[in-house]
């Protein structure tokens, strides 16, 4: 009891917004320039004790805005319609910049959807900091680590926090710059610092999409603050008169990209003409600017494409995903913390936030949906036959996002972030794991070299069969749920015009869940099953330190218990009991849940699954695993050194080369670009702008310098000469003049 | 035929006279002189523009002042006559001189094009201003012309550290 | 009543002797007195319309171009004088320093 009031008590005062982010680019400043002053210890004291604070203002502000008592529920003042918000609290820190009628506020806001954000990144985060701290116990780079993985936590937590598209892009950039810095870590090695490259040119497209999309958000906004009349208000709240009012004073106090706007100007958009009586809808051209003639619809599905691009780049989607298997050249805790449980899920927290957009548009929804699919399928099967552990992780990673965004594109939008957060957990696990072992091992990555660990890295063996078994999806754990409930989404969503999709995502998922089960398995039994490889570095691994067991113990522990998020123990409408997290995010998605049932033109369903469902899904997962576990133990006796099959080599082949995806790459985008490149340099920098421009005049002027140096004579007269006859046409010029 | 345009005649003439006497002198002496001479001839013609002051200040400072110091400096150099007869002739100073002679033509024509101004400002009214005495122009010069003429003084004051400081080799 | 352009052509002639001295004339100390003669003919133009417009600015002018006269004298003639010492000459042609 007291407890409960205690907590009730601790709530976060919203001006003390900033200090969450605050403390971690503390951290990082200190870090990075005190660093080497400080000492070792101190760097790690600093750099954990940010993070450490930095998550309790997040519980505290969680606890704000999900009090344990109802009647405590905090309010916000929507600054762009007459409502609440309710669950949610923010604060607005003024103007950050202006041009005319643009205006961005560095405004930060807390709900249900960054709320659980919060948590995952401070907690997570923390926990790998700690890990961390026993990891890069030998590295001379520490201070430089820690100020880096310090930044990255503050432009994550920029990036979830920010109340405006605007905002949310500077988070957006900071964590792909700390990426960029952390997976080039060990610079000095040439391939690590190309890895790095590649993560930044790659999350570079996907950026420049990021900033168009929000180029033509600014300009719709624009459009419709022009065209809508109050038939669109009526469907806000309140009079509708006094709701456009309420919505211009807005755009003037917040500016066009903040997602209060972006939601009221959502909930305002008609979808068909026929309800529209008048006011805008999705057909309606727009009037004047640079789009001039163009639909609403037609603009907003652009806008959400191209955020899917720029998403795309960020989570590793395809055709951008290439980036992160060769981002695990990274130090492994990084791996862990940016390139599996917080920045890669970007894209799904953009679209969960702007989910009142997405549904407003099912072209870009079954988009999103068919490219998660593509994504999470083709990495599912490339994770197959990857030998190196962090490799097949990384795969995975991208299958995992892949299935978030079929989750995202077929409206399920709850149940995307839950995989988000219960993959966050498992997969740090795992990639912990990973580094654990390879911690153990003399830095060994390959599967094929390790085998046996099990027996003398007990702690590590058992958390990573945990998270295995989690991600596999097995019943009872967290992974399960979270995939399940993405998977019975998908089925029972519709998307007018698309309903094809729901099925054939749905049996495509069912095929990716199986090859998960495989690739799990065999990575689980290659390392940790069987006897010793011969060709291990050292006979004997040793476990690690209870730095480095401690995350693991309650990233396991809570890839199990995030399961209960997933059972339907609150009450929903009509009395259907619905799965915790659906009720705790409803208010999140209220809006689109709306407009979805307005427009009819997604349908978004809340049945929960059925004990066949669960059966079905856990049978396909068994299924996976079993024949891993049969193959690989059994009949592909690889390391026994026995020939595999013919077809099964070349397939075997093919898919460890990833399906030549890079290679296609190279050959499609990279060696064109290089040979336009190459004539360009050799016709336009070397011979116009180097001989020509610059050599050219630098010849000239030498030629002509030697030549006019003769009339250089030094003697004084012979300038005054010069000046006299200068006097003289000067004189002339103006006789002529008056003459005229 | 008034006495002014006689006086003015007069003068010009030897005005130009003694000009071309410091050009063609062979000494720099003669130079020298000729210029005091120029000088002198100039005042007449300040008087004859109701300048008397300047006139005064022109004989004071100039033709006393400025030449006794090119004098001094004549006779500090020890310089003689020239060796050669006159200027070796270079394209230079053919086309400087050619120059010159071009500006005149050139300026005589536009000055002849000038028409003649009608002339309000009369004897009578300069004499009952006092137009071109110490206390007129005093008047102006401590009124109007206050910081230019502090800045001269100024200017002054360099010069003279500055010729010290130049013409000395130590100081 | 002489008319004002006697006076101006009486100067345009004093300052194109003065140029033509300063073009031709080898020897420094004269280039100077020639520099001198094209002072004074700006001068005599300042009086001449300080007369025609009943102004006393002209004859203010006339007397700073004195003051100024007499600085850039005392300068130049020092200049001479160490130029003499380090070359033993004051001949314009033989100082050619500045040369390609």
């Amino acid at each position: 009891m007291d407890l409960k009031q205690f907590l009730l008590q601790l709530r976060l005062d919203p001006s003390a917004l900033w200090l969450i982010i605050a403390l971690p680019l503390l951290g990082a400043f200190l870090c990075g320039v005190f660093g080497r002053m400080l000492g070792r210890a101190n760097v790690y004291l600093v750099a954990c004790a940010a993070v450490a604070g930095s998550f309790l203002l997040s519980l505290s502000a969680f606890l704000s805005v999900s009090p344990l008592e109802a009647a405590q529920a905090v309010t916000m003042e929507n600054a762009f319609s007459s409502g609440t918000i309710r669950y949610a609290f923010g604060y607005d820190f003024g103007t950050w910049f202006s041009a005319g009628t643009f205006r961005v506020n560095f405004g930060l806001m807390v709900d249900h959807l960054s709320g659980t954000l919060l948590l995952v990144i401070t907690g997570v985060g923390f926990l790998i900091h700690l890990y961390s701290t026993s990891y890069m116990s030998h590295d001379d780079g520490y201070w430089r680590y820690f100020a880096y993985l310090n930044l990255f936590v503050a432009a994550m937590l920029t990036l979830v926090l920010a109340d405006n598209l605007v905002l949310l892009f500077v988070g957006w950039e900071g964590v792909g710059m700390a990426s960029y810095l952390l997976i080039g870590f060990w610079y000095s090695d040439t391939a690590k610092a190309w890895a790095g490259r590649k993560a930044f040119v790659t999350n570079r497209i996907g950026d420049f999409a990021f900033l168009i999309a929000t180029f033509l958000i600014v300009l719709l906004v624009s459009a419709f603050n022009t065209q809508a009349t109050a038939a669109n208000f009526s469907m806000v709240g309140g009079n509708p008169e006094a709701a456009q009012v309420r919505y211009r004073e807005g755009l003037q106090m917040k500016g066009p990209v903040a997602f209060q706007g972006l939601e009221t100007m959502a909930n305002a958009l008609h979808v068909t003409p026929e309800k529209a009586q008048g006011g805008v809808n999705l057909q309606t051209p727009i009037s004047e600017g640079p789009l001039e003639g163009r639909t609403f619809g037609g603009v907003l599905t652009v806008a959400l494409l191209l955020f899917l691009l720029g998403a795309a780049g960020k989570s590793a989607q395809f055709p951008l995903y290439v980036w992160l298997p060769d981002a695990m050249a990274g130090p492994t805790p990084v791996s862990a913390l940016i390139h599996a449980a917080t920045m890669v899920t970007a894209g799904v927290y953009l679209f969960s936030r702007m989910s009142y957009l997405l549904v407003l548009s099912p072209t870009a929804m079954v988009t999103v949906a068919i490219i998660g699919t593509i994504t999470s399928l083709l990495a599912a099967l490339i994770a197959f036959a990857q030998d190196d552990i962090k490799k097949v992780l990384a795969y995975s990673t991208v299958s995992q996002l892949g299935i978030m965004f079929m989750g995202v594109g077929m409206g399920i939008f709850w149940a995307a972030v839950l995989h988000l957060v219960t993959h966050a957990f498992f997969k740090a696990c795992l990639f912990l794991g990973a580094g654990s072992v390879m911690h153990g091992n003399a830095d060994e990555t390959d599967i094929k070299k390790l085998g046996g660990v099990r027996h003398e890295m007990k702690q590590t063996w058992f958390t990573f069969l945990v998270a295995t078994l989690a991600i596999t999806g097995i019943v009872p754990l967290s992974g399960f749920f979270s995939k399940d409930a993405i998977y019975h989404g998908i089925h029972h969503n519709h998307l007018h015009g698309y309903e094809w999709a729901s099925s054939v995502i749905y049996y495509m998922g069912l095929l990716i869940a199986a090859s998960t089960a495989f690739y799990m398995s065999r990575v689980y039994l290659l390392t940790f099953e069987g006897k010793r490889s011969p060709e291990a570095k050292i006979p004997h691994a040793h476990e690690s330190d209870w730095r480095m067991t401690t995350p693991l113990w309650v990233l396991a522990i809570l890839s199990v218990v995030a399961l209960f998020q997933a059972l339907p123990l609150m009450p929903g409408r009509g009395g259907v009991m619905q799965p915790v997290m659906e009720n705790f995010l409803g208010p999140v998605f209220s809006s689109a849940e709306r407009i979805a049932a307005r427009g009819g033109e997604v349908k978004l369903d809340h049945s929960v699954p059925s004990i066949i469902d669960y059966l079905k899904a856990w049978l396909v997962a068994l299924a996976g695993g079993a024949a891993a576990g049969f193959m690989y133990l059994k009949f592909f006796p690889s390391r026994a050194g026995q020939p595999a099959p013919a077809f099964a080599r070349s397939v075997r082949r093919f898919t460890q080369n990833k399906f030549y995806v890079d290679e296609a790459y190279e050959f499609l985008v990279i060696r064109p670009v290089k040979n336009v490149s190459a004539i360009l340099y050799k016709l336009v920098d070397t011979l116009l702008i180097d001989t020509v421009a610059v050599r050219g005049t630098a010849w000239v002027t030498a030629r002509l310098g030697s030549a006019l140096r003769y009339v250089q004579t030094g003697d004084a007269q012979a300038y005054a000469a010069v000046m006299a006859l200068a006097l003289l046409g000067g004189a002339v010029y103006a006789l002529i003049l008056v003459m005229k | 035929m008034n006495i002014e345009l006689v006086l003015f005649g007069a003068f010009a003439l030897l005005t130009l006279l003694s000009a071309g006497l410091v050009i063609f002198a062979k000494s720099a002496i003669s130079s020298a002189m000729s210029l005091v001479a120029t000088f002198f001839f100039l005042a007449g013609i300040y008087v004859l523009l109701w300048a008397h002051t300047v006139a005064v200040l022109q004989v004071l400072v100039y033709a006393g002042a400025i030449m006794v110091l090119f004098l001094f400096v004549i006779m500090l150099l020890n310089l003689g006559e020239e060796t050669s007869a006159g200027p070796r002739l270079t394209l230079s100073r053919i086309l400087g001189g050619a120059a010159a002679a071009g500006l005149l033509v050139v300026l005589v024509m536009v000055i002849w094009r000038i028409p003649a101004p009608t002339t309000t400002f009369t004897g009578a009214q300069a004499v009952a201003s006092g137009f071109g005495t110490l206390p007129a122009i005093g008047q102006v010069i401590y009124t109007q012309w206050l910081l230019p003429f502090e800045a001269v003084s100024l200017l002054l004051l360099v010069a003279m550290v500055g010729a010290v400081v130049v013409a000395k080799s130590r100081i | 009543m002489v008319p004002i352009s006697y006076y101006l052509i009486l100067a345009a002639a004093l300052f194109c002797l003065g140029m033509f001295g300063v073009l031709i004339r080898r020897n420094a100390l004269v280039v100077f007195m020639c520099v001198e003669l094209m002072l004074n003919a700006a001068n005599l133009t300042f009086l001449a319309f300080a007369k025609q417009n009943g102004h006393l600015t002209g004859h203010v002018s006339a007397f700073f171009v004195i003051a100024v006269a007499a600085a850039e004298a005392s300068i130049g003639l020092a200049i001479v004088i160490a130029v003499f010492r380090s070359r033993g000459t004051v001949s314009i042609e033989e100082i050619r320093t500045m040369k390609h």
